[in-house]
């Protein structure tokens, strides 16, 4: 009796948990799967944008004619370029500033909202800002110079292939590098007390603590963090974008978005863009399935 | 119970009687100009007194994003009822079928005949296509070199002499104007117009003899000796270079109306007097500037000025004809303001009417830019020009900020120019 009562609970639990994920359900379905297999679905076609003519089905041949073409591997090196040079000191640069701003007694707050105030501005505006700073007469060439004791010298933040690479993933990590830190903020804030305090009355010291306690329980938020930068950094695109617009080389940071963005919008060729979107979603899908296989070796976290 | 009856009714009655009254709503997209958005609007005005079932929303765009919102809105089956945009954007859109011919009548011109002959010979020509013509040019514009006399004087030279007449003479002229604190320019003495390949670059390539795309149209990158020179000029202009001037410094023209002695001469069209007037009337009045020709290599095979460019008034093909109608009148009742456009906007709206008038031969400097237009000849344009241009883009700069040798660009320029040329399907 008491099994089909409970049943019947967790069967209308059910029914209202469908009904709550049901309005993002239907969003996600609308705004994410059908432009996911509308891009397949086009990426099999010579389609121009423009074009009134019925699209050719052209089966794998905008697949086959990427993998030949040295532009598309070009855009691959720059994303992954990008991805790690952005990605890697954004996750270590984030869980040590996380770490920092939590051992504060004092301005802890203050500390948070100017780490996450970039955050909060458009892409599009922090690369304006950045164009100001990195132009030859701007802060960063007068800054390197006061630091290095140069004089005059121009470092060429958006004219040389490494100068250029370097400028775009200083603008990503200022960008987020306060938005994961908030994030890291909140899992050092759940792990409980009791296990710091039992650790030091074994005799741990701060470091000791930090790595055998804080680093291992972490692991979650770790996770967490380097999914989301590492799919943050694949899809980078405006400060490409502004930076090639504003006489940056587009060669060394010819990411895959900004290719994308050009084969449809400049090149008007849609079905080519398609392609490069469905394997941009396929590399993005195998590193985060490689990010969860690499976490989950070590075993679950519990606090208990 | 009243009120609730009454915007019930309201909701039935406004569609339908908007419905009866039979109004044409035209959608007008153009690119920001604050000096043609004055006089637009005041036209809007008169023509919806002219044509009361007739609303006209005119929606301004920057130059570079109008482009991705034109395509976008046309790739959606949602473009506006009028627009215009350079014809090397435009082109693809009479190619592929997106804008309709002009219609002679409600533009006022009994057949195709009498359109071409209010217009300067040939500057219909790219948007006649199989035997129509499918936009109405609001301007047509060549860029010559627009010089600022105090620079010149600072550097302790008479502009009106020393001007530079040769590309050589502009890589000496330059030397001289600018001023640097070590490798940083703080002046330039002339920069170029970098993200406009096609215009003002490959006039420069032509004038050693070289050509983009055979005659044929099959062949890409003809004379290697041309481009190769070409772009090895373009390296030693560059910071790695001579450092005179380099596409990620603030766009010389931008500077120029703020004569702020950070810029010597840029490259622009006539429609920049009319803005150096609106931004800063004080340098304008005083006359410390002057046009000066196209400059030309000093072993020159051709004369070749920059290339013209137009934008074209067009009108959407998938709008209901009386639409279409209703917009080729209202785009020839703008042009047949075309004094008006040049004394304001100083944009060339090359009628025979205007260019034989007094207004455009009082015009200050008009007869410098007249006199390289008529040497000169369209920008190139297809299908795939914005494609093309960046790809010359990648090429120069390649060679002014990477160290890539000449050789080696003009290769990688030329492979994919040609794959371009061999993909047109």
């Amino acid at each position: 009796m008491n099994r089909i009562l409970n049943r019947g609970i967790e069967h209308k639990k059910a029914r209202w948990g469908w009904f709550f994920v049901l309005p993002s359900l239907v969003f996600f379905s609308i705004f994410s799967f059908y432009p996911i297999i509308n891009a397949f679905y086009t990426s099999l076609f010579r389609k121009r944008l423009l074009s009134l003519r019925p699209p050719t089905f052209v089966g794998l041949d905008n697949y086959e004619y990427l993998l030949k073409s040295p532009d598309f591997w070009n855009s691959i090196k720059a994303t992954f370029i990008f991805t790690l040079g952005t990605f890697i000191p954004i996750v270590i640069c984030s869980l040590l500033l996380a770490a920092f701003i939590m051992s504060r007694k004092r301005f802890q707050k203050l500390f948070q909202m100017a780490f996450y105030s970039p955050a909060v501005l458009s892409s599009v505006v922090a690369a304006t800002i950045w164009l100001l700073i990195f132009d030859p007469r701007g802060l960063a060439n007068q800054g390197m110079n006061f630091l290095l004791g140069t004089v005059g010298t121009d470092y060429k933040w958006l004219a040389s292939a490494n100068m250029v690479r370097f400028s775009t993933i200083l603008v990503y990590f200022w960008k987020y590098i306060g938005y994961f830190t908030i994030i890291y903020i909140t899992g050092l804030a759940s792990i409980p007390q009791s296990l710091h305090e039992a650790a030091r009355i074994d005799g741990a010291n701060g470091w000791k603590d930090f790595w055998y306690i804080t680093i291992p329980l972490l692991k979650p938020t770790t996770v967490l963090v380097s999914i989301m930068s590492m799919l943050q950094c694949l899809k980078t695109f405006s400060t490409q974008y502004l930076f090639t617009q504003s006489g940056a080389p587009l060669e060394p940071i010819n990411v895959i978005t900004l290719n994308i963005y050009n084969t449809a919008i400049r090149d008007h060729n849609i079905g080519r863009a398609s392609s490069m979107s469905v394997i941009l979603f396929v590399i993005m899908l195998f590193f985060t399935w490689v990010q969860f296989r690499a976490s989950r070796s070590g075993g679950e976290v519990d606090y208990m | 119970m009243n009120r609730r009856f009454f915007l019930v009714l309201l909701c039935f009655v406004v569609p339908f009687s908007l419905l009866l009254a039979n109004v044409i709503e035209l959608q007008f997209w153009t690119h920001e100009d604050p000096n043609r958005t004055r006089i637009e609007n005041r036209y809007i005005e008169e023509f919806q007194k002219m044509y009361p079932n007739v609303v006209i929303k005119r929606v301004t765009q920057s130059s570079t994003k109008i482009q991705e919102l034109v395509l976008t809105a046309f790739a959606a089956n949602q473009g506006p009822d009028i627009f215009n945009m350079s014809i090397e954007d435009e082109y693809a859109y009479i190619v592929n079928g997106r804008v309709a011919p002009v219609n002679y009548k409600a533009a006022g011109y009994d057949n195709k005949e009498a359109l071409l002959k209010a217009y300067l010979p040939g500057t219909l020509a790219p948007v006649h296509y199989e035997g129509e013509i499918y936009g109405l040019p609001l301007e047509i514009t060549n860029w010559c070199i627009l010089l600022n006399k105090k620079v010149f004087k600072d550097a302790g030279l008479d502009p009106e002499v020393d001007y530079p007449k040769t590309w050589e003479e502009m890589v000496e002229v330059s030397e001289k104007l600018t001023i640097r604190e070590g490798q940083i320019i703080t002046r330039r003495g002339f920069d170029f117009r970098y993200p406009y390949y096609l215009v003002a670059f490959m006039p420069m390539v032509e004038q050693l003899g070289g050509k983009l795309i055979s005659d044929d149209g099959k062949k890409a990158i003809i004379n290697d000796e041309a481009w190769l020179k070409f772009l090895d000029y373009m390296a030693a202009w560059g910071p790695n270079g001579l450092n005179l001037g380099s596409p990620t410094y603030k766009n010389a023209r931008s500077l120029f109306n703020r004569d702020n002695n950070d810029i010597g001469m840029c490259t622009t069209g006539l429609y920049q007097l009319a803005r150096i007037k609106a931004d800063n009337p004080e340098f304008y009045e005083s006359k410390e500037w002057m046009v000066v020709p196209f400059p030309q290599f000093e072993n020159a095979v051709n004369y070749v000025p920059a290339h013209y460019y137009g934008h074209y008034y067009m009108v959407n093909s998938q709008k209901p004809k009386e639409n279409q109608e209703m917009a080729w009148k209202f785009i020839s009742y703008m042009l047949s303001h075309a004094e008006e456009y040049l004394e304001e906007v100083a944009i060339i709206i090359p009628t025979n009417e205007l260019l034989e008038s007094e207004t455009f031969k009082n015009y200050p400097y008009s007869d410098v830019f007249i006199s390289d237009l008529e040497k000169s000849t369209v920008v190139y344009f297809s299908e795939f020009s914005a494609k093309v241009q960046s790809l010359i883009k990648e090429a120069v700069e390649s060679v002014m900020l990477s160290r890539v040798s000449s050789a080696d660009a003009l290769n990688t320029l030329r492979r994919k120019v040609q794959e371009v040329l061999d993909d047109q399907f």
